[in-house]
């Protein structure tokens, strides 16, 4: 029997596109599911699932852990969120450094390492993301995922064609319902986005949080960078740890306000809706910058890029860059040592609410050891004191 | 209620690569055969909950 | 090498590949898929799957909108309702050209308003009004540049800008404020546009063009017409009204109920399938062009050819951008489409918010110029599917050359509305 050539063309052209999309299916599915292990550090004495706080997330992609740092004397209680935006890494590994690392004194710490962890399932469309990044241990590599700025439209599909945030009806852009930093304070009967800001608000209500510190990154175009966004509460604890900070720890930082216009964020409704100070700290991240040149991996862990540098030279820029670039290991340490001076700061004006921690590791000693350095190999450790985010 | 808005989504774009698969069948022109399946890879994969 | 002699290298290698696949007699959606992968192979990246999928993904749920819009137009269409329409506007305002004009505007600029898209508006009401303009003795290429001048517009106008959202959602602005911006150019642009282009028209010679136009079933009314636009816009409006009461719909089903209303009050029967099917083929050029242009601009990206463009516009002397703004905007838009937003449009409004200027304001200005892209190749979609929906058959400069005095006056009205920007400031808190 004959076979028609066109049947042959179609049959070709079919293998050909499956071909294709069995191979990106694949990369889409391994990185959709890459384990990534937390070694709980001596100071973990409890982990939780935020679905404890609000049940209606039980189950969900967005039912995290959180993890639970504990002092042996009673004391205040400061909330560490990393993932919010999961394309910024060292929002992420500060957190992790922390749950791997830091051990308190006085006062409990809770870190959540994936506050959005549907978004850090996806990356951008259109933004030529790597599907993963890895960091250099002295024990070998670990690898995360990289994640986008919004949770996977798997988790939460339609968007609106215009999103109208809870409560205060402002009108925002359509993909942004699926933006963790435009969903505050949530709502019980939302999308997974709002139902997942609405848990950790219930979180930070019943634990009586005092601080909740919300870790990111930023492009260097962007007016909001190396500073700390305070909400009205902790505007003072924030100018006295910029300076502080700025005169100890070896890199400068500014503070700026959180301002009303804009809802939806961390930094303003937090601080809004529940008893608790809300601060947000931005590193500087070139990889996000819209003028980046090639987009991979080096770029993010680096942060070297000659398009920016000559977007700098040209004054577009909110931050400073030159040919040494943003590596990872400045930009966590940037995160960890405010946050260690906000804690020391917070101890100092209400030791009653004190929240004392050792074992932050600081700005200098991870420019000297790298971020890879105070990971804990996961080979070595024993199954009840590993979690996989 | 918005787990049935979710899953019309999913029987629609179901129903668009249904229709992308006939057309490609009856299609005469290479051309468009080859746009057809580049345009019906997001639909599947999506289908598939890949991406 | 330098990152930048190796993207101007990648850039070159696309160009030229892009050309000889043009040369080679390739669909412009093919030969930009052939870019892309040849801008990825000279960038080191061999063939990467993954992202050429994932850029195939980037413009998926406007592609569903663009289907799902179609399909309800498609099926009033079919059911005599446009019809029905044009010859009710026909005989009651065929004596007055400006209440007449007005309500072509209106026709023209609403379906494109509500979904961001130009080719909505063309393929909804595109088509029957171009019948009502060339029963006005207007030309086709002529009625043609009408439709994709107000076309453009309707997608510029508000409530859903895509070029403005994208860029707003890209330098973290809130979609907000963009109204009386978008409406105010978008409204007397088109207005002056459709005057200039159609003052020349003749009273409409009624018995003769209603002998002409496709008659409406017996039993269509204005009910069984107006309530699937009603249902449209019921949705729409209740999706603002009680965005926290309501599960979210979105775009695609919203016109999908709607067309499910259309189907239920035809008068006549109609085959669903063989509408959607068609449809769908009727749209291939444009989905196609948008899933190829995603591809193109992820290996763009990929490859650091997009930071080589965006580094290279912003970094003209500002008085060049602004006056450039005219020709890089519209080119942009026509090699990359939607993709111009976060390409040029981030860097762009970053740039004026910088130097002072109202980025609320410069983006709408922006955003009334971008369309003006869709009538150039490589792409020129919207300009393609006009020449189409008119039935053109001169050659499709003939169509650009009655646009240009209205590209014209729209360009410099944008550039304007970006230098005044802080001037017109008030517009954004209205």
């Amino acid at each position: 029997m004959k076979i028609k050539g066109s049947v042959v063309r179609k049959a070709s052209i079919l293998v050909l596109g499956l071909v294709l999309a069995f191979f990106a299916g694949t990369s889409f599915y391994q990185s959709r599911r890459l384990k990534e292990p937390v070694v709980m550090g001596p100071g973990v004495s409890r982990v939780l699932s935020l679905s404890r706080y609000f049940p209606k997330i039980k189950g969900s992609i967005n039912d995290v852990h959180v993890y639970f740092l504990e002092g042996k004397e009673p004391g205040g209680t400061v909330c560490v969120l990393g993932g919010t935006h999961p394309e910024e890494p060292s929002a992420r590994l500060a957190a992790w450094l922390l749950v791997e690392n830091a051990v308190v004194e006085k006062g409990r710490l809770i870190v959540i390492l994936s506050a959005n962890r549907s978004a850090t399932t996806v990356t951008r469309l259109g933004g030529a993301y790597p599907p993963d990044y890895t960091i250099e241990t002295p024990w070998g590599n670990q690898t995360f995922r990289m994640g986008d700025r919004w949770s996977n439209p798997l988790d939460q599909w339609p968007d609106p064609e215009v999103y109208m945030h809870y409560p205060t009806r402002q009108e925002l852009a359509y993909v942004d319902i699926r933006n963790l930093n435009r969903t505050w304070p949530g709502r019980p009967n939302g999308t997974l986005t709002e139902k997942t800001c609405y848990a950790m608000t219930r979180l930070f209500i019943q634990e009586k949080v005092d601080i909740v510190i919300d870790l990111h990154e930023a492009e260097l175009q962007y007016p909001v960078i190396s500073t700390i966004v305070a909400h009205p509460k902790g505007e003072e604890l924030a100018a006295m740890a910029a300076m502080v900070i700025s005169g100890t720890e070896g890199f400068n930082i500014g503070m700026e306000y959180s301002p009303e216009a804009l809802r939806g964020l961390s930094h303003r409704e937090i601080g809004d809706n529940t008893p608790a100070i809300s601060l947000l700290f931005e590193s500087p991240e070139p990889f996000l910058d819209a003028t980046r040149g090639r987009t991979d991996r080096a770029l993010l862990l680096e942060g070297k890029d000659d398009f920016i540098v000559k977007a700098g030279k040209h004054g577009l820029l909110f931050e400073k860059i030159d040919e040494t670039g943003w590596p990872i290991d400045k930009r966590v340490g940037r995160h960890c040592s405010t946050l260690a001076v906000v804690l020391e700061l917070w101890s100092e004006l209400y030791p009653e609410r004190a929240v004392i921690v050792e074992k932050i590791p600081r700005y200098a000693e991870l420019l000297e050891k790298g971020t890879g350095w105070f990971f804990t190999d996961p080979s070595h450790a024993s199954s009840d004191k590993i979690r996989y985010e | 209620m918005q787990l049935v808005v979710t899953i019309i989504y999913y029987l629609f774009t179901a129903y668009i690569a249904g229709l992308m698969i006939w057309n490609l069948l009856k299609s005469k022109k290479w051309q468009e055969e080859v746009l057809y399946i580049i345009v019906l890879i997001p639909f599947l994969l999506r289908l598939l909950r890949l991406k | 090498m330098s990152m930048a002699t190796s993207a101007q290298i990648i850039l070159a290698v696309m160009v030229a590949v892009y050309l000889i696949a043009k040369i080679f007699k390739a669909s412009t959606e093919l030969s930009m898929f052939t870019a892309a992968l040849a801008g990825s192979l000279a960038g080191g990246q061999g063939i990467p799957a993954r992202h050429i999928v994932e850029g195939a993904f980037t413009y998926l749920d406007i592609i569903l909108i663009f289907i799902s819009a179609t399909l309800f137009m498609n099926l009033l269409k079919e059911s005599g309702g446009v019809a029905y329409v044009v010859r009710s506007i026909l005989i009651r305002f065929h004596r007055n050209k400006i209440i007449l004009f007005l309500l072509i505007t209106l026709l023209l600029l609403i379906p494109g308003a509500l979904t961001g898209a130009g080719s909505v508006t063309v393929l909804i009401t595109g088509g029957m009004i171009a019948v009502i303009l060339q029963y006005m003795g207007l030309s086709r290429p002529r009625t043609a540049a009408i439709i994709f001048i107000l076309a453009g517009l309707s997608a510029a106008a508000p409530p859903v800008s895509l070029w403005a959202m994208l860029t707003a959602a890209g330098v973290n602005m809130p979609y907000v404020g963009f109204f009386l911006p978008l409406l105010v150019p978008c409204l007397v642009l088109a207005l002056l546009s459709l005057f200039i282009l159609g003052w020349r028209s003749k009273p409409v010679e009624l018995d003769k063009a209603l002998n002409e136009l496709p008659k409406a079933p017996h039993r269509m009314n204005a009910l069984r017409m107006g309530i699937p636009f009603l249902v449209f816009l019921f949705l729409v409006l209740a999706g603002r009204i009680w965005p926290h009461s309501l599960p979210i719909l979105g775009l695609p089903l919203i016109f999908l109920i709607s067309a499910v209303s259309a189907f239920l009050l035809s008068p006549v029967k109609l085959n669903i399938l063989e509408i959607s099917r068609s449809t769908v083929h009727q749209l291939l050029p444009l989905i196609g062009t948008l899933t190829c242009v995603g591809i193109l601009v992820q290996i763009m990206t990929l490859t650091g050819v997009r930071g080589l463009i965006a580094i290279t516009t912003v970094t003209l002397p500002l008085t060049a951008v602004i006056l450039t703004l005219c020709i890089v905007l519209p080119v942009s838009e026509a090699v990359l489409m939607w993709g111009a937003a976060p390409v040029l449009g981030v860097p762009l409004v970053l740039l004026f918010n910088t130097i002072g200027l109202n980025p609320i304001v410069a983006l709408a200005g922006m955003s009334i110029i971008w369309p003006l892209g869709d009538a150039l190749p490589p792409t020129a979609i919207i300009g393609r599917l006009t020449t189409d929906t008119v039935g053109m058959k001169e050659s499709y400069s003939r169509m650009l050359k009655h646009c240009l005095i209205p590209a014209l006056i729209i360009m410099a009205a944008g550039t304007l509305m970006v230098v005044f920007s802080k001037k017109l400031g008030f517009l954004t808190l209205i």
